[in-house]
């Protein structure tokens, strides 16, 4: 097992694991601090990477291709904002129902556009290659990590550091942090705090498109139905976790790609796959025992004098 | 800035909260807008910020038409407003809070944090203001927040000032600061507008007066043209209540022994606080709200467990009893939040009345609730605690908050336990209630049942008690008899422990 850990083609797969967890959490984080209960994140991620091959296919452009992930996210941002926002729909309820209708709207759609069931995969979807980094090819693990991958696990990388400044300097960062603390502050001060939701679903949508798009245009070169196969739960949980702060947010997305990573692994050295599929939850679940353990044993030491 | 209010009528459907009403807001001038809870006054200055929009009637700056379709508009024409609950966020600091809403942004939409600091430096040096710009709100106490508040409006350059109740959370020292800072203001030719309650303030800042009563503007002009006395006919629509007599009686048996309590704070640790509340006595509780009044009780009435100590309520210890069975060996709780904790809104009245009722049986009929016999209980309470509302089976959330407290109220007396304990009992309602609820606690006093009153209005537990305890920072910091209370001294123990030397109080 150790073994496997230092394996070269193990550690550069990881990022292919933690860059669709990262962006949705980070995407997930802006509504989260806005206080809007969004548990979407697998149906925006899901149309993400539809959206990602379509703009792909037709454009030639892997470019294009992300573009059109983000709109797409974005898209079923501004569902979710008319059902909860302006209709005032109950969030939990427009959550399940977004997840079911990315579903069946990208299996729809997969028909109608490509004419193809199940999984559609063609040489004219331009993928994403890998980027060469150089000067870290002689590192240990953290070559093969850092190096030669996607645009947008970079990008994702560089998106904690300004997700971070966003939310501390940024004017709408403060809003979105005002409008899940005390929204009547916002009210009185003259902004309204559903312009503010509305901008940070939009930015949960754009950023769960760019890791849809890592799922089919970089990891692989096609669509599969469901192909998000519950990293959107895994980013939400990431979110609650980490109460939507981005430095604690890349630590828990790179556990939880880990051990993503890890199951595919272990499942070629013949480990049955009921039982492989199951390690990622588990790994929610040991993180979630852990972490209400170290609260637990901080907040009996704060209380005393 | 001369702002005038033409004409001004709101309704909320059937209820005509405001009619008619006309007043002129004069730079240079203090403006106290008086009267009591659901007069129409804080609806008035929603409207005048924008929060509001009126049936009829128009706001006018400077001789011209203005209509506002959000506080923005208002904002953006020098108008500011100090809301009686805050409006911050505990999370940020001092400087983001005071920013929020009108961040002075650079490049790429980033806040130019160092602008607005040199900028408040100015603002606060002008008028005398000293506060930590870093500072998390969260540690800052009611008297400081409320600083935020007015620094938020002046960051803004508002020059017409709209506070609604500032007083109500202050210590007599904060509230002087505060003054002093509004008569800061005035000499800079700011307009301000104070809405309260308190006459006392009116008659020490006040330019102008205007009185309002159930939604219309009764008197407005000059205070010098006035009197308190006036004033208060004014607020009430006639004679004012006597001044309450107090009985002498000498205390009997303890009925709550509280002893080396500790509790869990949200802040540090509360206690150890020892106290005993007797038969036949009020116990007043005073002190700056957040200093250790709620977690104490928590302890005491079981809605929180005690880290250590012990609590004997009639003689039997109870500590480690829950909320139920405290209650029926003789206890009632008069909760701080009556939307919350009191009340259920969603139910019924005559479900409310009979929440936690201790003889079931009288309430039921085999498994079943006994609906008519609720409804002639919760009928009883309406007529006796004189409760305003459609009937019992109206919704508990129809009632202005005053009802809604006299519910509360008459519920948890009419179980006529031993021990009551009412914790901030007039909180935002008007003078009739509070009158009557003084005369309900005062009644139980003299019927010899232990009253323990926690308060954060002085004048309240100067008025109702026989023994008054401060609290300060999670420790009792002092006691005073009743009769010898003046507001000094306990201003004093409530920013001090100077005083905190009772290891047990008898």
């Amino acid at each position: 097992m150790l073994e496997l850990l230092f394996d070269p083609s193990f550690a550069a797969s990881v990022p292919r694991f933690v860059t669709p967890i990262l962006l949705a959490a980070l995407g997930g984080a802006l509504c989260e601090r806005a206080g809007v209960f969004n548990i979407a994140l697998e149906g925006f991620l899901l149309m993400g990477a539809f959206a990602a091959v379509v703009g792909s296919y037709f454009s030639g452009s892997p470019w294009l291709g992300a573009l059109a992930a983000m709109l797409g996210g974005v898209a079923m941002g501004l569902v979710f904002a008319e059902f909860n926002l302006r209709r005032g729909g109950d969030p939990i309820v427009v959550s399940i129902a977004i997840n079911i209708l990315a579903a069946g709207l990208t299996t729809y759609l997969l028909r109608a556009i490509f004419d193809a069931m199940g999984a559609f995969s063609d040489p004219a979807i331009a993928g994403f290659g890998p980027v060469s980094i150089p000067g870290l090819g002689w590192l240990p693990v953290l070559g093969p990590v850092f190096g030669g991958q996607s645009p947008l696990f970079y990008l994702a990388l560089v998106a904690v550091p300004v997700a971070s400044l966003f939310f501390a300097r940024h004017r709408l960062g403060l809003r979105i942090r005002a409008a899940g603390e005390n929204p009547a502050g916002l009210v009185a001060g003259g902004v309204s705090p559903r312009r503010v939701r509305l901008y940070a679903l939009m930015g949960c949508g754009a950023l769960c498109g760019l890791g849809g798009a890592q799922l089919s245009i970089a990891n692989v070169n096609l669509f599969v139905e469901n192909m998000s196969a519950g990293r959107g739960w895994i980013a939400v949980v990431a979110v609650l976790l980490t109460r939507g702060r981005p430095w604690p947010l890349l630590l828990i997305a790179f556990i939880f790609g880990t051990v993503d990573s890890l199951s595919f692994r272990v499942q070629g050295l013949g480990m049955p796959q009921q039982f492989t599929d199951m390690m990622p939850y588990l790994a929610t679940l040991a993180v979630l025992i852990t972490l209400s353990w170290w609260r637990r044993g901080r907040t009996a030491n704060g209380g005393a004098p | 800035m001369r702002v005038a209010l033409c004409g001004i009528t709101v309704r909320f459907g059937a209820l005509t909260a405001v009619e008619d009403v006309s007043l002129a807001i004069e730079p240079g001038e203090v403006h106290a807008v008086v009267g009591e809870n659901g007069a129409g006054k804080t609806t008035l200055m929603n409207v005048l910020f924008g929060l509001v929009a009126p049936q009829a009637g128009a706001i006018r700056l400077d001789g011209q038409d203005r209509r506002w379709t959000s506080p923005q508009d208002a904002i953006r024409h020098g108008l500011g407003m100090v809301h009686q609950h805050f409006m911050l966020q505990e999370s940020m600091s001092v400087l983001e809070n005071i920013v929020l809403c009108a961040e002075p942004a650079g490049r790429f939409g980033l806040v130019d944090f160092s602008a607005a600091r040199s900028r408040l430096r100015r603002i606060a040096e002008q008028h005398g203001i000293s506060l930590a710009l870093d500072r998390p709100v969260a540690r800052l106490s009611v008297g400081e927040r409320q600083v935020v508040e007015v620094l938020k409006m002046l960051y803004r350059q508002a020059e017409v000032l709209i506070l609604d109740e500032p007083t109500s959370v202050l210590t007599p020292q904060e509230k002087d600061r505060l003054f002093a800072t509004l008569r800061s203001f005035r000499t800079a030719g700011k307009a301000i507008v104070l809405i309260t309650h308190k006459l006392d303030e009116v008659m020490e800042l006040a330019d102008r007066v205007s009185v309002m009563r159930a939604g219309r503007l009764v008197w407005s002009g000059r205070l010098s043209q006035t009197s308190k006395e006036e004033i208060a006919r004014g607020i009430v629509g006639g004679a004012l209540p006597p001044a309450r007599q107090r009985a002498v009686r000498t205390p009997g048996e303890p009925v709550l022994a509280v002893r080396d309590l500790e509790v869990a704070g949200r802040s540090g640790a509360v206690g150890p606080l020892s106290l005993r509340v007797h038969a036949g006595e009020i116990v007043g509780i005073a002190g700056v709200a957040g200093n250790g009044q709620g977690e104490l009780i928590q302890a005491i009435t079981g809605l929180a467990p005690a880290l250590s100590g012990e609590i004997a309520l009639c003689g039997r210890p109870v500590t480690h009893l829950d909320v139920e069975r405290r209650r029926r060996l003789g206890m009632s709780y008069i909760p701080e939040d009556r939307q919350r904790m009191g009340l259920a809104l969603g139910a019924t009245v005559s479900e409310n009345a009979n929440a936690g009722r201790d003889d079931r049986r009288a309430f039921t009929r085999g498994p079943f609730l006994d609906r008519a016999a609720m409804a002639r209980f919760a009928s009883g309470l309406i007529e006796r605690f004189r409760i305003r509302v459609g009937g019992p089976s109206a919704l508990a959330a129809t009632m202005s908050g005053g009802n809604k407290q006299k519910l509360v109220v008459g519920r948890e007396l009419a179980r006529n336990t031993p021990l009551v304990i009412a914790e901030n009992p007039t909180w935002g309602v008007d003078i009739g209630a509070i009158d009557f609820i003084h005369g309900e606690l005062m009644r139980m006093r003299d019927e010899g049942h232990a009253v323990l009153l926690v308060s954060t209005e002085l004048d309240e537990v100067m008025a109702l008690s026989d023994r008054i305890l401060v609290m300060y920072a999670g420790a009792i910091a002092g006691e005073v008899a009743g009769t010898e209370a003046d507001r000094e001294t306990i201003g004093r123990m409530m920013t001090s422990r100077a005083h905190q030397a009772l290891p047990e109080v008898a």
